[in-house]
C-alpha cells in the first residue's frame, strides 16, 4: 500500500483538485508532451472516442434538435435557478430524504465528516464525482476528521487504480487513461501482496472481488450526480461498471454531492439529456446503470440507503449566473470536447492541474478558481473551436476562452501569462515529437474545417494560438453539418 | 452552515442582475429551411429491444409462454452450474412456476422477504431473477423500481442476472418511460441496460466489473 501511494515521478497529486494550487499549465504540458507513451494513449483514446460518437450520433435522427433544446433548457435553468433549487430540496424534503445547501468545500467536509461521526462510520465507499474531486473531499475528510480512521474507497475502477496510486482522475470520462496496464497491474500487485499479470481480465476480476469486500462493508456510499431533477428530487447517476448503483443499494447512508448547475427542471427534460449524455461521452445510446435516486428505502424494503442526503455545492458556481460567463454552467460533463481538442491531445488531462481538463477545464477552473491561480489556461487553446462543435449542449467555449483571455488583459493579467504560455508553447514546437503531433491533429480536423473553407487558417493547434486574433469565426452550423457528414 | 434562505436568495440575485444575453445558441435557428427531424419511430418494440440487447452483449428470448420462459432459466442455471438462485418475491414471478424444478434439479432457491442477512445471501447468489417494470426498445434497458420485495442488490450482485417481462410493458423509448411517471418516481429507479462493463483500463472492453456480465431478458407474449 505505502509502495503504491508513491507515484514514479514522485509527485503525488492527491492534492490536486481546485482547492489547492493549479500551477502553470505549461511546464506540465511540455513534460507532457516529451512523455510518448502518454501522448499514445491519449491519441488512441481521443481517436476512438470521437469515433463512437461521431457514429452514435449520425445514428440519432433529431440530435441538432435535441442539442438545440439541451441548451435552452439550461439556459432557462440558470435564469431561474433558486426556484429550482428550492423546489427540488422540498421534493426531497417531502420523501424523508435531507438536503444541505454547501456555499464551498469546506461545509461538504463539515456536513459529511459530521455524518459519518455520527454514524460512527469507518468506510466509505464512492462513485465516480467529480464535486468530490474539485473539492478534495477524500483528502480533507482524512485529514480534517483524522481521529475517525475513515477508509474512503473509490469504486469506479479507474478511479480506484488512481486512488492506489496516489494519482488523480486525468479525464472526465476516463479517469486513468494515462495508464498503461503495466503500470495498473503495478499498482494492483500492491494491495494484492503478490504479482498480477499485467491482463485487464485478471486485473478487473481482482478489482471485482477486493471491492465487493468494501461494497458490503460499507458504512456509507457516496456518489456525485450527473443530474437532478427538480420537479422530483431526483438525483441521476450514470456508470457502466455499475459502482454507482451499489453505491446507493447497499450502505445504510447514502450522501449525494451536486454541484447546483447540474439542475434541470422537469421529468421530461431528462431524457433530452439522456440521449446526449453517453451517446456523447462514449457513444453508447444510454450508460449501463442509469440510475434514479429520489429518496431512502421505502417501507419494507430489505435494502436502499436508510438515510439519503443531498449536498447542494455552490463553490463558486453561483458567480457565474447571469454574467457573460454563465454558458460555462451548462457542461454536462461529457468530455467530447477533450477529445476534439488539438492541445488535450498532445498534453493529455493531467498538464491542467485541475480537476477539470481541456477545454472545458480551461474555461471553468479559472472561472471557479479565479484568473490569478490558473492564469495560463485560457492559453491553452488554439481556438480552433471544435470543442464548441463537438459540444452536446452547445457552450461556445472558444468565446469563452477569449472572453476570459480579454477578462485577464483588463485585470492587468495578461501580459505576464502570455509571456508564459509563449514560452511554454515555444518549447513544445522545438519539439520533434509534438511537432508531428501537432500537424497530425491539424491534418486531423483539416476534413470537417475544409468544407467550410477554413482550412487554410488552421495550420496546427500550437500556431493557432500565436495568431488566433485572425482566426475567423467558426460557424454556428457546425454541430449539424458534422452530424451530417461525419469526419 | 449555509442558511438556506441566504443561500438561495443570493443565487436569485445573481440570476436577476445584469442579465446577459448571449449571442450564441446551438444549431436549429440557423437553418429554419430544414424541415425539424423527428424521432425515429420504433416498430416492433420487443424485437428492437432484444435486438439492442443483444448488440451489447446480453442474450435474449422472446418465449411464447411462462413455461417456455422457465425452461429457460432452468437450462441456464444449469449451464451455470449455478447452486443458487435469488428472485424478487412478486406475483409474476410466482406465477412462473420456476421454483420447485429448480429445487429439483438440485439449486437453492431465495426469495427476497423475511431473509436473515439478504445482502449476504444476494451475494452468495449465483443467478438472480426479477421482473421489470417496463423494457426500452430503443435502448434495450430494463426499468428496475424499487418496492418490498424487490431487492435492489438481487438485479446486482449475482454474476448472472435473468429478468422477465411481459411483452406488453416494452415501449418504444425512454420518453415514453418518463411520461409513464407524470413528474413524481419512486424513490429508486434504474435503467439497466445489458451487462455491466469497463472500457478503463487502456480502453479494452471488460464485462461483468461490479453488476453482472452475464444478463438475459426474456420477454412473454402470452396469448
Ligand atoms: S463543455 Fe460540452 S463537450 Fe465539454 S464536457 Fe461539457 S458538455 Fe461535454
Amino acid at each position: 500500500m505505502r509502495r503504491t501511494a508513491q507515484r514514479r515521478d514522485g509527485r503525488d497529486r492527491r492534492g490536486v483538485g481546485i482547492e489547492s494550487k493549479v500551477e502553470g499549465f505549461n511546464e506540465r504540458s511540455r513534460r507532457a508532451i516529451e512523455d510518448e507513451a502518454l501522448h499514445a494513449a491519449v491519441e488512441v483514446h481521443s481517436k476512438n472516442t470521437v469515433n463512437n460518437r461521431n457514429r452514435a450520433l449520425r445514428a440519432l435522427p433529431d440530435a441538432p434538435e435535441l442539442r438545440e433544446r439541451a441548451y435552452h433548457i439550461k439556459q432557462e435553468t440558470m435564469a431561474n435557478l433558486d426556484r429550482y433549487l428550492s423546489q427540488m430540496a422540498e421534493a426531497v424534503e417531502a420523501r424523508g430524504g435531507n438536503v444541505f445547501f454547501a456555499r464551498d468545500g469546506e461545509e461538504v467536509v463539515r456536513y459529511v465528516g459530521d455524518l459519518a461521526r455520527r454514524r460512527e462510520a469507518r468506510v466509505i465507499t464512492k462513485s465516480k464525482s467529480m464535486a468530490t474531486e474539485e473539492i478534495e473531499l477524500n483528502r480533507r475528510l482524512q485529514e480534517e476528521y483524522a481521529d475517525l480512521g475513515l477508509k474512503i474507497v473509490e469504486t469506479d475502477l479507474g478511479e480506484w487504480i488512481a486512488q492506489l496510486a496516489g494519482d488523480t482522475p486525468s479525464h472526465i470520462v476516463a479517469p486513468i487513461l494515462h495508464m498503461s496496464r503495466h503500470r495498473a497491474a503495478e499498482v494492483l500487485s500492491g494491495v494484492a501482496g503478490e504479482k498480477l499479470p499485467p491482463n485487464v481480465e485478471d486485473l478487473v476480476a481482482f478489482a471485482r472481488r477486493r471491492l465487493r469486500e468494501k461494497f458490503l462493508s460499507a458504512d456509507i456510499g457516496i456518489t456525485g450526480a450527473n443530474f437532478g431533477v427538480a420537479e422530483t428530487g431526483t438525483i441521476v447517476t450514470a456508470t457502466n461498471e455499475g459502482n454507482s448503483r451499489l453505491v446507493t443499494s447497499v450502505p445504510p447512508v447514502h450522501v449525494a454531492v451536486m454541484g447546483i448547475e447540474k439542475t434541470i427542471p422537469r421529468l421530461k427534460d431528462l431524457s433530452v439529456f439522456l440521449r446526449l449524455l453517453s451517446r456523447s461521452a462514449t457513444g453508447q445510446k444510454i450508460t449501463v446503470y442509469t440510475n434514479m435516486v429520489s429518496g431512502p428505502r421505502g417501507e419494507g424494503e430489505a435494502d436502499g440507503p436508510e438515510e439519503f442526503h443531498l449536498i447542494l455545492l455552490d463553490n463558486g458556481r453561483s458567480k457565474l449566473l447571469g454574467t457573460e460567463f454563465e454558458e460555462a454552467l451548462y457542461c454536462i460533463r461529457c468530455g467530447a470536447c477533450l477529445s476534439v481538442c488539438p492541445v488535450y491531445r498532445q498534453t493529455g488531462g493531467h498538464a491542467y492541474g485541475s480537476t477539470y481538463s481541456g477545454p472545458i477545464g480551461a474555461v471553468i477552473t479559472p472561472l471557479l478558481k479565479g484568473d490569478e491561480e490558473a492564469k495560463d489556461l485560457p492559453f491553452a487553446s488554439s481556438l480552433c473551436g471544435a470543442c464548441a462543435e463537438a459540444c452536446p449542449v452547445g457552450i461556445p467555449l472558444q468565446d469563452l476562452l477569449l472572453k476570459l483571455r480579454r477578462r485577464q488583459v483588463d485585470e492587468g493579467l495578461a501580459s505576464k501569462a502570455q509571456q508564459i504560455a509563449f514560452k511554454g508553447f515555444e518549447g513544445a514546437m522545438r519539439s520533434p515529437a509534438a511537432y508531428n503531433a501537432g500537424a497530425k491533429a491539424g491534418r486531423l480536423f483539416q476534413g470537417p474545417l475544409s468544407q467550410r473553407g477554413l482550412d487554410r487558417k488552421i495550420p496546427g493547434p500550437l500556431k493557432g494560438w500565436t495568431d488566433f486574433r485572425e482566426l475567423p469565426p467558426i460557424a454556428e452550423r457546425s454541430f449539424r453539418e458534422l452530424w451530417k457528414e461525419g469526419f | 452552515m449555509a442558511d438556506r434562505k441566504e443561500f438561495l436568495t443570493t443565487i436569485h440575485h445573481r440570476t436577476r442582475a445584469g442579465r446577459y444575453k448571449p449571442t450564441h445558441a446551438p444549431d436549429v435557428p440557423w437553418t429554419p429551411k430544414d424541415e425539424p427531424r423527428k424521432e425515429e419511430r420504433i416498430e416492433a418494440p420487443p424485437a428492437r429491444f432484444l435486438e439492442e440487447l443483444e448488440a451489447l452483449g446480453g442474450q435474449g428470448l422472446l418465449a411464447e409462454s411462462l413455461e417456455e420462459a422457465s425452461e429457460y432459466i432452468l437450462d441456464l442455471a444449469r449451464e451455470r452450474e449455478a447452486r443458487m438462485l435469488l428472485r424478487w418475491d412478486v406475483e409474476e414471478l410466482e406465477r412462473l412456476g420456476v421454483d420447485e424444478p429448480l429445487r429439483e434439479a438440485g439449486v437453492e432457491v431465495a426469495v427476497w422477504r423475511d431473509l436473515e442477512d439478504p445482502r449476504q445471501i444476494a451475494a452468495r447468489a449465483d443467478v438472480g431473477l426479477s421482473t421489470a417494470e417496463w423494457a426500452v426498445a430503443e435502448t434495450g434497458s430494463l426499468i428496475l423500481r424499487n418496492g418490498k420485495g424487490m431487492g435492489r442488490t438481487v438485479t446486482l450482485l449475482p454474476p448472472t442476472y435473468v429478468a422477465v417481462v411481459p411483452e406488453e410493458r416494452v415501449l418504444p423509448a425512454i420518453r415514453d418511460v418518463l411520461e409513464k411517471y407524470e413528474g413524481r418516481l419512486p424513490n429508486n429507479l434504474c435503467f439497466h441496460t445489458g451487462p455491466s462493463r469497463s472500457g478503463d483500463i487502456e480502453m479494452s472492453l471488460t464485462i461483468g466489473v461490479h453488476g453482472p456480465g452475464d444478463v438475459h431478458v426474456i420477454i412473454v407474449r402470452e396469448s
